[in-house]
């Protein structure tokens, strides 16, 4: 038991606790008023809701009846019975089973003789997307978050800096990682923060831009926090990031490529994930800005100038946010040789993607590609995210139709990974230019 | 048919009337002879047991009787009333009259059917026919051997004797000799054999083949159709030639014209004759032989035109009933489900008629073809085999009856049973082989239809809803031990999970059951049968 950290120990009679109280209250209801049926928020994006003043995506109000005799709903909510004892299983045997470990060891088959003589067989889940739902559907059933029930998944997330931290029994100095860094663990609420030394947290999209600023030493020269997300933020990262806004009042800026995916990410960081939107109360962080890289990083606000010229495109995006007009010019980073060399052109599914952010509307009105232009018909009907559908946002996302450009943020290094580290960064932040 | 035919030919000597419609008789080459002659004998059969309220016993042997000639000899042998030995001769050897003219459901042709096998056995190979009957009462048991004088229109008795009964039986047996195509006729005869044995559930029959194969039919009910009454004609259904043999035949003809009416003819009383005479301007207590040539045109006219007769007794006809329908299907087919109906009584142009009907669904009952169900059609008790398409039954059953809308899609394992019995059938051509559309009877054929197609619609119907009562169960059912295992290891530990589970097994089985309305014991098996891989 020694081995085990205290934290782990504690952490584990709580969830079990939670789960027999839970299930023992259903059995209950089953004798009072013959229901056997779970109830708990509906995930679904119809019940998803961004919540304006917070700036995050929220679990809407709507509830969810599983019950065990609707025959639609009989499979899930066995599914979820059965997760729930083999989560169980798990923390009573002091064992942290990942998310893939789960679908194994709920993996059987179910088998059973018809009226008409048939044997009939099915499996309890047929694959991963299965489970991991149901893992989803338990946790906001148990109204708990699967790291504390020592649910783990691999460690995606990396951070150095300035920063020491007490992970289980260990101490461990974020400063002193060599040419590695920490991998964020799953659990990063049985992290505790023992000192901090930093001005901001900036957080990389990209693993190799991460690991060139690292060994430029650009947080070490910056007095920053250095985290990467390597691609789509995994829960753990998004948890570290806010407790690091939270708890020490760092302002926080991410850095992604500049494209629909980029920006995307962004979102996920700042506001919550549709499917995730039960923890974005504990996993967004409403404060954190999008440094870059920007379409007017790369193409200025001129450019922007000479599209509204066309009234229809300046009524359209004028209807959509009324301030478009009013945002402040200047000057882009790149050349127009180096924009040449670096932009690349973007694909239909950047578009398709990028119509899902900030709605049909917008696309059809700026896009200047007319091959493009008949392809996302199909997306008609599609209004944007409302976190997405500000002047801001709309003014680079009209840029990006017009010019169907992206860039990935390596390019920006081949331009110098000085340029990068010792200016476009530190003059973004300076100069306040970001997208909040 | 009834035995009103008899008299139009009764001045016909019967081998000439053989020789002119031997087509007509149905004896037209060997094959259809041999049927024929076979069909004969085992309508007479069942006539003389069934409709005397018999239960039959009916025996048929055919035996090769020649080396090399392909003759053949047909014995069957009934249970039925029998027949006086001053009548045998009559009964085989020459056309009876009929001096009075009653109406009756009967199997048999013309009535003449058996004299002409007695005469085909005697054209193609000149034997005799070869009888031996005794009646209920009777001490004796009469034998003969007969044949026609054909010109004379005679019985010849070869042999005749008699016997002491040793035992209590009364019946028929007939033997003829004839020459016939057996290979070519067999299929024909079982089929007939089946078909007849389909409406016939209370008679055993057996058919021993030359080849000494024994088919039989074993009895399975002794429910059996009331008998047939005789009953007088109606007015409505006379015509001209039978109105005024009716007239010669009548004694001396000193009998009054109302009398002759009210006495001769169903649903004429003294009043109503009284109006039909008023209306023929003729005096009502005018002699028959009084009555001039114009007057009987007359008269005849005003009968055939007054409309305000009771319709037709029904009480000559003998339907099968449900009962003796069902258990025939039931003894063939096994079906799944099955119901028959059998229709009130109606007339057309005078004559009672009814319709019953009968529908076999799943079990053994054949695959049907692609586009109707299997159709058997019986007539007075025959079945009706050749000359399916131009029925008014197969007409009823492809254009008026909307099958998708009784849940039937063809093929589908799916019989319908049509019989229709009257004094008079309105047999189509002369192969009396499919009936003519009569539209009352095609009406009555449609509602006796969608009748039993109604019931059965109904039975697939809880059938559907019964399998997706079932469905849902099973979905929950197999469920139950997962949900008991998983709820267990969370709540019990290494001591009582097993209790727990097996309480909670239990109390979701009653859950189940209580909220989908099945057996406890039903959604038990299921669960029962659950395995849980690993």
């Amino acid at each position: 038991m020694s081995t085990i950290s205290k934290t782990d120990v504690k952490t584990r009679m709580r969830a079990l606790d939670l789960i027999k109280e839970n299930f023992k209250r259903l059995l209950d209801e089953l004798d009072k008023s013959g229901k056997l049926h779970l109830v708990f928020p509906k995930r679904a994006l119809s019940n998803t809701i961004y919540d304006q003043k917070s700036k995050i995506l929220l679990l809407g109000p709507d509830v969810q009846y599983r019950s065990f005799t609707d025959i639609n709903e009989a499979k899930k909510f066995t599914q979820t019975i059965l997760m729930a004892s083999i989560v169980y299983e798990a923390l009573r045997n002091n064992e942290y089973p990942t998310i893939r470990d789960l679908f194994y060891r709920g993996k059987h088959t179910i088998s059973y003789t018809s009226i008409d003589g048939k044997k009939v067989s099915e499996n309890s889940w047929d694959d991963q997307r299965e489970s991991d739902s149901v893992i989803r559907d338990l946790e906001v059933f148990l109204n708990i978050l699967r790291e504390d029930l020592l649910i783990l998944s691999k460690e995606k997330g990396k951070v150095v800096g300035n920063l020491i931290i007490k992970s289980g029994d260990d101490t461990i100095d974020l400063s002193k990682m060599g040419h590695g860094a920490y991998a964020i663990e799953p659990t990063p609420d049985l992290i505790d923060f023992i000192d901090v030394d930093a001005e901001y947290v900036l957080v990389v999209e990209k693993d190799a831009v991460f690991q060139q600023l690292h060994r430029y030493g650009f947080w070490k020269k910056n007095k920053a926090i250095l985290v990467t997300s390597a691609g789509q933020p995994d829960r753990a990262t998004r948890r570290f990031v806010r407790r690091l806004s939270e708890e020490f009042k760092l302002p926080v800026y991410i850095l992604c490529d500049s494209d629909p995916y980029g920006f995307y990410i962004y979102s996920v960081f700042k506001a919550g994930s549709i499917t995730l939107s039960y923890e974005s109360e504990r996993l967004a962080t409403p404060t954190a800005k999008f440094i870059g890289v920007t379409l007017t990083d790369i193409f200025g606000t001129e450019i922007f100038k000479e599209i509204l010229r066309d009234p229809q495109i300046k009524n359209t995006l004028e209807e959509i946010a009324k301030d478009v007009l009013k945002l402040k010019s200047k000057e882009p980073y790149l050349s127009i040789e180096e924009r040449r060399n670096f932009v690349i052109k973007a694909k239909l599914r950047d578009i398709e993607r990028a119509v899902e952010l900030v709605g049909y509307r917008v696309a059809e009105a700026c896009i200047g590609s007319p091959e493009y232009r008949s392809k996302i018909k199909r997306k008609e009907g599609v209004s944007g995210y409302p976190w997405f559908l500000t002047p801001e946002w709309i003014r680079e996302l009209c840029i990006f139709f017009y010019t169907t450009s992206k860039l990935e943020i390596e390019a920006i290094t081949g331009k110098g990974l000085r340029f990068l580290a010792d200016i476009y960064i530190p003059r973004k932040i300076e100069n306040e230019d970001w997208i909040d | 048919m009834s035995a009103i035919s008899e008299e139009k030919y009764m001045s016909i000597s019967p081998a000439e009337f053989f020789y002119k419609y031997r087509e007509v008789a149905g004896f037209a080459n060997p094959v259809k002879a041999f049927y024929q002659v076979v069909k004969e004998l085992i309508d007479n059969a069942l006539d003389a047991t069934d409709m005397h309220g018999i239960l039959p016993d009916v025996k048929i042997s055919i035996e090769k009787a020649d080396e090399v000639q392909e003759y053949y000899k047909i014995t069957v042998e009934d249970n039925g009333i029998g027949i006086p030995p001053d009548v045998v001769p009559y009964a085989f050897g020459k056309v009876l009259f009929s001096s009075k003219y009653v109406m009756k459901q009967s199997r048999g042709m013309y009535g003449l059917g058996v004299k002409m096998v007695v005469l085909y056995a005697q054209m193609t190979t000149g034997r005799p026919v070869e009888v031996i009957t005794s009646r209920e009462n009777y001490r004796m048991i009469y034998y003969f051997k007969l044949r026609i004088d054909i010109n004379k229109n005679e019985p010849v008795i070869i042999e005749r004797g008699a016997w002491r009964k040793t035992r209590d039986w009364h019946g028929t047996v007939v033997s003829v000799t004839i020459e016939g195509d057996w290979s070519r006729a067999k299929q024909r005869i079982l089929e007939y054999l089946s078909r007849t044995s389909i409406i016939t559930p209370y008679a055993n029959i057996t058919l021993i083949t030359p080849e000494n194969e024994i088919i039989h039919y074993s009895r399975v009910t002794n429910a059996m159709p009331k008998p047939p009454r005789e009953s007088k004609p109606h007015p409505r259904g006379i015509d001209l030639e039978m109105f005024k043999t009716l007239i010669n035949n009548n004694g001396n003809g000193e009998e009054p014209v109302e009398e002759f009416l009210t006495s001769n003819f169903q649903s004429i009383g003294p009043s109503t004759a009284r109006a039909i005479l008023n209306l023929a301007k003729i005096d009502p207590y005018k002699k028959l032989h009084e009555l001039t040539e114009s007057e009987i045109q007359r008269l005849f006219n005003i009968i055939k035109s007054y409309d305000k007769y009771k319709p037709p007794s029904a009480t000559s006809l003998s339907p099968l009933g449900r009962e003796v329908l069902e258990a025939g299907l039931k003894r063939i087919f096994e079906p799944e489900f099955l119901y028959a109906v059998t229709r009130s009584p109606r007339s057309y142009e005078g004559n009672p008629f009814i319709v019953e009907a009968a529908i076999s669904y799943g079990g053994n009952t054949p695959m049907s073809p692609q586009e109707q169900p299997i159709i058997l059609r019986y007539a007075n008790r025959v079945p009706l085999i050749y000359d399916e398409s131009t029925d008014v039954v197969t007409q009823v059953v492809k254009e008026d009856v909307n099958w998708e809308s009784y849940m039937i899609s063809f093929p589908a394992p799916l019989a319908i049973i049509v019989h229709i019995c009257s004094t008079k059938i309105p047999f189509k051509g002369v192969g009396k082989e499919s009936i003519a559309d009569i539209p009352e009877i095609r009406r009555e054929v449609k509602l006796a239809i969608m009748e039993v197609a109604r019931e059965l619609k109904r039975y697939l119907v809880k059938k559907v809803k019964e399998k997706e009562v079932m469905r849902r169960v099973e979905i929950l059912a197999k469920y139950i031990p997962e949900v008991a295992r998983s709820l267990a290891t969370i709540l019990g530990d290494n001591s009582s999970k097993n209790r727990i589970e097996a309480a909670l097994t239990r109390k979701l089985i009653e859950y189940v059951s209580r909220r989908s309305n099945v057996s406890v014991e039903i959604v038990n098996s299921i669960v029962k049968s659950v395995e849980i891989g690993v």
